[in-house]
């Protein structure tokens, strides 16, 4: 033995590998990587980084449009297509309404009665609707909603057709004339896209009233729920009325969305293991990117 | 359905497949199927015998030439008219093909409910007659992954033959199968050729079809130097 070790592969460091090499021997220096050369690697991986996030981001608006396009188009609504629409629709309505309305309920308890109570303590009892407008329904809602949407459905859809891509069945299908976005995309996206409607008011009522209830229960305010619900349609603007279901809306729709492409998109090398955290950080990321995008403008 | 006599039903005029997207061999491919034919295509590979079904529905990209089907050429088609046209193809693939999330009936009559508007009653009358025909009780509404192998085979025939398609693509459903499909098979492929349907049956072994040997109209086998024709005694 010369009395040198090296441990790891061969001495050519490849793009993925980390530009390392353990030498124990004084007289023989570590081959050392130019500076240029590692700001190009580190370079070329952010960039294969963006361009794979922005192809997806792209996928997603191209697929986006279609969606809205060919849902106006009478013969895409086949009977096959509303077979899905509906079966999707009711899982996800039917299956998350004990949820929608429990974490409503949650969020009455930990925020709206909390507003009410530290408003009324402060003496800004005034400002309670345009708060809670403002906070729990126009911010928290459509967060909480789309997040429900997408532990329960969302990946429920990336994983099914990740499977199926996986698996061959899309192809199969392709192969006797059934187009997968007009058979799954289509339908699942906008079934999310009514199902996070109908979710998401589901959810501001429920969180609303249970807020209410805890008040009038700890004695914090004495009006009749129908003045409270007044005092927080009075204090919406008519901008309000548009963008808090719009926001409801596009949440179920981009969640929807990128479930599906998530899993129409999965190649031979997915398994489980891969699509599930892809699908959930895409999913977060896109909730996340709704609700800033309408507060920003807004 | 109206039998389609206006020169082959299905045509490879010198196709070359991409290797890349197909992994058959990069050869050129050329045939004719006229209506009412039937011909067996022997492909020892069960991956490459899918593949040729494959670019004989117009999946698979072309380096050169050209496929056709009842005239038309499939690179010459727009999506809407890609689907339409496929979904006069009856096909037996040893692709996964059932979806889980759908119970067998509703994935048996799918295809038909897509592309035609035959009334449910009439689809699910056919349904039923045929899965009897193929020995089944009736229509299996379970989820397919509970369904056995023979019956999985046999629903897969009745799912192909719905509908009276113009061309049936039959990757072998006889092979493994029990014995008692072989006449309900056979009767199931005369029948749509006395109505004008093509058929290509796609085979592993050239034992399976001697019994029928009188109406095959042509003989092939997949090779690596492309479609070969084998001579029959």
């Amino acid at each position: 033995m010369s009395g040198s070790q090296q441990t790891g592969g061969p001495n050519l460091p490849s793009d993925d590998e980390p530009d390392l090499i353990l030498q124990t021997d004084a007289h023989k220096p570590a081959k050392r990587i130019p500076v240029h050369e590692w700001i190009r690697r580190k370079l070329a991986w952010i960039g294969r980084l963006v361009r794979r996030q922005a192809r997806f981001f792209l996928v997603v608006l191209g697929a986006g449009w279609g969606v809205i396009f060919e849902s106006f188009r009478s013969h895409a609504w086949r009977r096959t297509v509303r077979y899905e629409f509906v079966t999707t629709m009711n899982n996800i309505i039917g299956g998350g309404v004990s949820a929608s309305l429990f974490a409503g309920m949650l969020t009455g308890v930990a925020a709206v009665s909390q507003v009410i109570y530290w408003l009324g303590l402060t003496g800004l009892a005034k400002m309670t609707g345009s708060i809670l407008v403002n906070v729990v329904i126009r911010e928290i809602a459509p967060i909480l909603v789309g997040i429900l949407l997408l532990g329960r459905n969302g990946m429920l859809s990336a994983t099914e057709l990740g499977l199926l891509t996986i698996g061959g069945q899309v192809r199969s299908m392709q192969s006797v004339g059934m187009d997968p976005f007009l058979m799954l995309v289509l339908p699942r996206t906008l079934a999310f896209t009514v199902a996070g409607f109908t979710l998401g008011i589901l959810f501001s009522m429920s969180s609303l009233i249970t807020g209410y209830v805890m008040s009038r229960i700890s004695g914090v305010i004495t009006n009749p729920i129908w003045t409270f619900l007044d005092d927080v349609a009075a204090a919406m603007s008519v901008t309000d009325y548009a963008v808090i279901p719009l926001k409801f809306i596009m949440v179920g729709f981009v969640v929807g969305l990128g479930g599906c492409l998530t899993g129409l998109t999965a190649t031979n090398e997915d398994s489980l293991r891969t699509l599930l955290p892809r699908g959930f950080s895409r999913g977060m990321l896109i909730v996340m990117m709704v609700s800033v995008l309408f507060s920003l403008d807004l | 359905m109206e039998a389609y006599s206006a020169g082959p039903l299905l045509e490879l005029n010198k196709a070359v497949p991409s290797f890349e997207d197909s992994g058959l061999p990069p050869v050129s491919f050329s045939m004719k199927l006229m209506p009412g034919e039937c011909m067996i295509v022997e492909a020892r590979d069960p991956s490459r015998a899918t593949m040729f079904a494959d670019l004989c529905s117009g999946m698979v990209e072309l380096e050169s030439g050209q496929v056709s089907f009842m005239g038309l050429d499939w690179a010459n088609l727009q999506d809407r008219e890609l689907n339409a046209l496929r979904g006069r193809i009856g096909r037996i693939t040893r692709r996964a093909s059932w979806a889980e999330f759908m119970p067998t009936h509703l994935g048996i009559i799918l295809q038909q409910l897509h592309h035609t508007t035959r009334s449910l009653d009439d689809l699910v009358a056919e349904a039923v007659r045929r899965s009897e025909s193929f020995g089944l009780p009736g229509v299996p509404t379970v989820s397919p992954s509970l369904l056995s192998d023979t019956d999985l085979t046999r629903v897969s025939c009745v799912r192909a033959f719905m509908g009276q398609p113009h061309l049936l693509l039959l990757e072998d459903p006889l092979e493994g199968g029990s014995p008692e499909l072989y006449n309900s098979f056979l009767s199931s492929v005369t029948e749509a050729r006395d109505r004008g349907a093509g058929v290509i049956w796609l085979v592993r072994s050239n034992a399976v079809w001697q019994s029928y040997r009188q109406g095959i109209t042509s003989t092939w086998r997949l090779a690596d130097d492309g479609l070969v024709a084998v001579r029959m005694a």
